[in-house]
This record gives structure tokens, sequence and C-alpha cells, in this order.
């Protein structure tokens, strides 16, 4: 479904990503593992639109190639992307920030059943509709996150670092509801500092360093690679 | 004397909320700090004063041909002017900057060329110049309609930019340009409308101050500085805010006007600026500090 090959992207003469090629399935969960700086957030913002690759580089969402288009194109055909600090529109309420999440033309006929679906995923929205995003806890930002992504009928579903700032239980319940999402058939290409929990909703997984993909395996083969156990995992536990 | 007053302060301040509301829009949204706003105004303003002494058009009609006209105006100069600005700006702060230049600039166009077709005269006309009784005192109708003009174009903008998802999307842009494209919003046009808007904005505001004031060819910055200053009393982007501190300023300066001095108005206008940004740093209902 998506297919991203050789892909470079630099920031003036920095380079973020070198030669990076990989694959998310329908239905497939990927997660990107790697440490600060290794590129994760850059593939992300590339494949989205919001950061224009280097030249030569290739990526392709259901056959339709993607490498230039603008952010409201590629959510178009099908890939959202949760940004990492979550991206939500602090001053307007959340209804108004899921209405927005259904703004692409993919997505506005389906509306009140979209809302149905995100209500039903995250009854507390339902109850809070009227708040103002920026009062609320990042738990619930981080839902009004998901659900206004989800309002846009994505195929695809990207995340950036979800669990960031967050507290233990929450990210626990936030995986939950990534899980559920799973279910629901969508893809999801998640970048995450919370291996283990990312791992274990994942189907496969790459590991990235200094802008290359540097390995890959399924979810159960990384998570008992002793060499993500000792990157990631703290191995001496 | 009192009703008076307050009824002129609301005719003023109505206006002024108009201005107001264009320039938070194109600096809210379009991030364009526009120091030609207020000479579009007074291109309005002659419009319907040469429309008004050559055709005998009413102010009201003119309305119709210059709001789209403003509208028009804002997505030709976005395009011609803006646009290379906004590719190349590397920062919100950077375009910032390059766009006070470039409409510092603009502006001295206009008003020449207004200079050289219109002279530097103080000019007015009278349009239904007859008072018209109002809870007990006598206003002139102009300003009347000139009220009504206000509420009616700064109502239906207000509804159109918070209760429809064009408008919700619009304030989305201004929150958070990156966010706004993440979810398909195409964030270049909704710039350009926004500057569009505004420029249909200072339009209807600058006939609808023609209907009641003098104004000369050299009049806009006066009016650009007013609008800043509403704008920034009300929130940078927010329309409630400046409709509200549009409204305050207008009933202040009537007020000292007819109760203390006339030539207080523009001391009036600055203090308040100054007290309202040393109780609420950023506006009456201005986002807080992050």
């Amino acid at each position: 479904m998506l297919e991203v090959q050789g892909l470079s992207l630099h920031y003036d003469r920095h380079v973020a990503l070198d030669n990076v090629s990989l694959k998310v399935g329908k239905g497939e969960t990927v997660v990107i593992l790697g440490a600060n700086g290794a590129g994760k957030s850059s593939l992300l913002k590339g494949i989205a639109g919001l950061v224009r690759p280097a030249a030569g580089s290739r990526i392709r969402f259901n056959g339709i190639p993607i490498e230039t288009a603008s952010p409201h194109h590629v959510l178009e055909t099908g890939i959202a992307l949760i940004p990492e600090g979550r991206g939500v529109f602090g001053d307007l309420t959340v209804s108004e920030n899921l209405a927005l999440g259904a703004y692409a033309r993919r997505a506005r006929d389906e509306r009140e059943t979209s809302f149905e679906l995100v209500f039903g995923l995250f009854p507390r929205l339902a109850e809070r509709r009227r708040q103002f995003v920026n009062t609320m806890s990042g738990g619930e930002q981080q839902m009004v996150a998901i659900g206004r992504a989800l309002m846009s009928r994505p195929e695809l579903l990207m995340l950036d670092e979800p669990s960031l700032g967050l507290a233990p239980v929450v990210v626990h319940e936030l995986f939950r509801s990534l899980d559920l999402v799973r279910q629901s058939g969508l893809s999801l290409l998640i970048v995450e500092q919370n291996v283990r929990l990312s791992l274990e909703i994942a189907d496969r997984g790459y590991l990235a360093d200094a802008g290359r993909i540097t390995g890959q395996g399924t979810a159960s083969v990384l998570l008992d690679d002793p060499a993500v156990k000792r990157a990631f995992l703290g191995a001496a536990v | 004397m009192l009703v008076t007053a307050i009824l002129s302060g609301l005719v003023l301040g109505g206006t002024y909320a108009l201005l107001a509301m264009g320039l938070t829009l194109q600096y809210g949204i379009a991030r364009i700090m526009n120091l030609a706003y207020g000479e579009l105004i007074i291109v309005a303003a002659f419009l319907a004063y040469t429309l008004f002494a050559t055709l005998g058009l009413s102010p009201v009609w003119t309305l119709f041909i210059a709001i789209p006209a403003g509208f028009a105006l804002g997505w030709g100069i976005y395009g011609v002017l803006m646009q290379p600005l906004v590719r190349r700006a590397r920062t919100p702060a950077g375009l910032e900057i390059d766009s006070i230049l470039a409409t510092f600039g603009l502006l001295f166009v206009i008003q020449g060329l207004l200079l050289v077709s219109f002279g530097a005269n103080f000019t007015s006309y009278s349009y239904l110049n007859v008072a018209v009784d109002v809870f007990g005192t006598k206003l002139a109708a102009n300003r009347l309609i000139a009220l009504a003009l206000a509420v009616v174009l700064g109502g239906a903008i207000y509804f159109a930019l918070t209760r429809t998802l064009w408008g919700t999307a619009l304030r989305a842009v201004s929150v958070s340009p990156v966010s706004a494209s993440l979810v398909g919003i195409d964030v270049d046009r909704a710039a350009r409308t926004a500057f569009a808007l505004g420029g249909a904005l200072a339009a209807a505001g600058g006939v609808v101050i023609s209907m009641y004031q003098t104004f000369t060819a050299t009049s806009g910055v006066v009016f650009t500085m007013k609008a800043l200053i509403i704008v920034i009393m009300g929130g940078v982007g927010n329309i409630l805010g400046a409709l509200s501190a549009g409204l305050v300023l207008g009933l202040a300066e009537t007020l000292v006007a007819t109760y203390v001095d006339p030539g207080l108005t523009l001391a009036t206008t600055y203090g308040l600026f100054i007290a309202i940004l040393l109780w609420r740093p950023t506006g009456l209902f201005g986002r807080a500090a992050r």
C-alpha cells in the first residue's frame, strides 16, 4: 500500500534521511525504532508532504506517486499524520477540531458516521465536545488528535511519538485505543520511543539510525533481538 | 446629551470594528501586516464619493461594487505582491518584516495615485444628512445607516467565521498553519482568501466612513493605526476581540470628545491601548502566552 523507495531528505546541508526504503501493507502496523535524531520524524513529515524530499526519492501510496504532493493532497489520498506534539487546534473546541478532521473532500460525505465512530472509540470526547482543547489533559488532547485524524477516513494513520509527555497509565490507555484502531482494518505507521508497547501491537518494525534504515524484522523477532534489547529495552533488566 | 454621545460612539465603534475585523483576518490568518490597509479604505471612500457626485449613486449601492472590488483587489495584491514573499519566507517573523516593508511601499504608491487624482483637500458629500429621532435625541440618518451596515456586515462575517466549516478552517489556519495543512486545508489558498476578505471589509468600511466623515487622500494612515490598535487590543486573529475592542474605542473617543475635549481623542486612543496592554498583554481576548 505505502511504498517508500530511496527517500532522501535534507534541511539545507544537514542530511536527515539518506536513501530510506520501506513498505507498509494493507492493514499492517509498522513501527520505526531509533534514537533521537535518527530521522524518524523527518520520514513521516516527508511522506505527509510537510517537507519536500530530495530529487530521486519515490513515495507511492496505492500506486499514486506523492513525493511532490502538498500535505492537503497527501491527506486526500488517504494518509493522515498525527505530528509530534499532537498538532491539535488548542483555541478551537473538540467538535470544531473533529469537524475540521472531516474537511478533506474524501471525508465530507461520511462526516456524521465518522463522528459516531470517533465518539464510540472515545466516549469522553462526546461528553466534552464544546470544551476548548487547550483546557484538556494531555491524554484527552491525544484522543482529539487521533479522533481528528480518523475523521478524515484514512487508510494509513501515521503517528509521531504519540506517547510523548503522557503519564504511564495514559500511555497504556492510548495503546489500547490504537489497538482498536488497528483492528478496524487501518494501517498504522508509528514512530515511538516506547519500544515494548509499540512492538506489542505491531506486525513489523524497522530500525533507524542516523538517517538510514539499519535493520528490520517482524515484531516478535525484534522483541527478542539482543541488539534491540540492548539499544532500546534496557537489557540489564 | 449622553444618549447622543453613546449613539455616535456606537456608530464610530461599529465602523472601527468593521475595519479591525478586516485587518485581523489579514494579520491573523494570512500573517501579513498590511500597512497599506488604510489606503484601501480611502480608495473605497473616494469611490463612493465619485459615484455619488457624478451619478448620484447612493453609497449603499456602492457597497455592492466596493465589496467585490475590494475582494478582487486583495486577491490580486496577494497573488502579485505577497505570494513571492510567502514562498521565500523561512519563518513567520521573516514574512512579517518582508510584508511590512512591501506594504509600506504600496501605501505610498496608492496614496500618490489618490493625491494625483483627487488632490489633498478634505472631501465629503452630503448623503441623507437629515436628523432622525432616536430614543428622544436626534441623530443624522446617514450615521444610523452606517451603524446598521456595520452591524449587518460585521455580523455576517462573524457568523461565517464561527458557524461554518469554511470559517472554522480559516480560523484553524490562524491557530496553526501546519496542523491546518494536515487536516487537508490548502493553507496558501486560505491565506489568500483571508487577505481578500480583509480587502472586502476595508472597502466596505471605507464606503461606510465616507457616509458621515470627512476624509483626505492621506488619512489612510490614521485608519491603519486605529485598526492595528484595535486588533492588538482584541488579540491578533480574534474576531470577537476586534468587534468588542472596536466598539470600546469608538465609545471612548466619542465620550471624551463630548465631555472633555475633542483634541484629546487621539490621546484617549493610545491611553486606552496602553492601559489594556498593561492589564492583558495578549489583548482582551488574546491567547495565553505559550
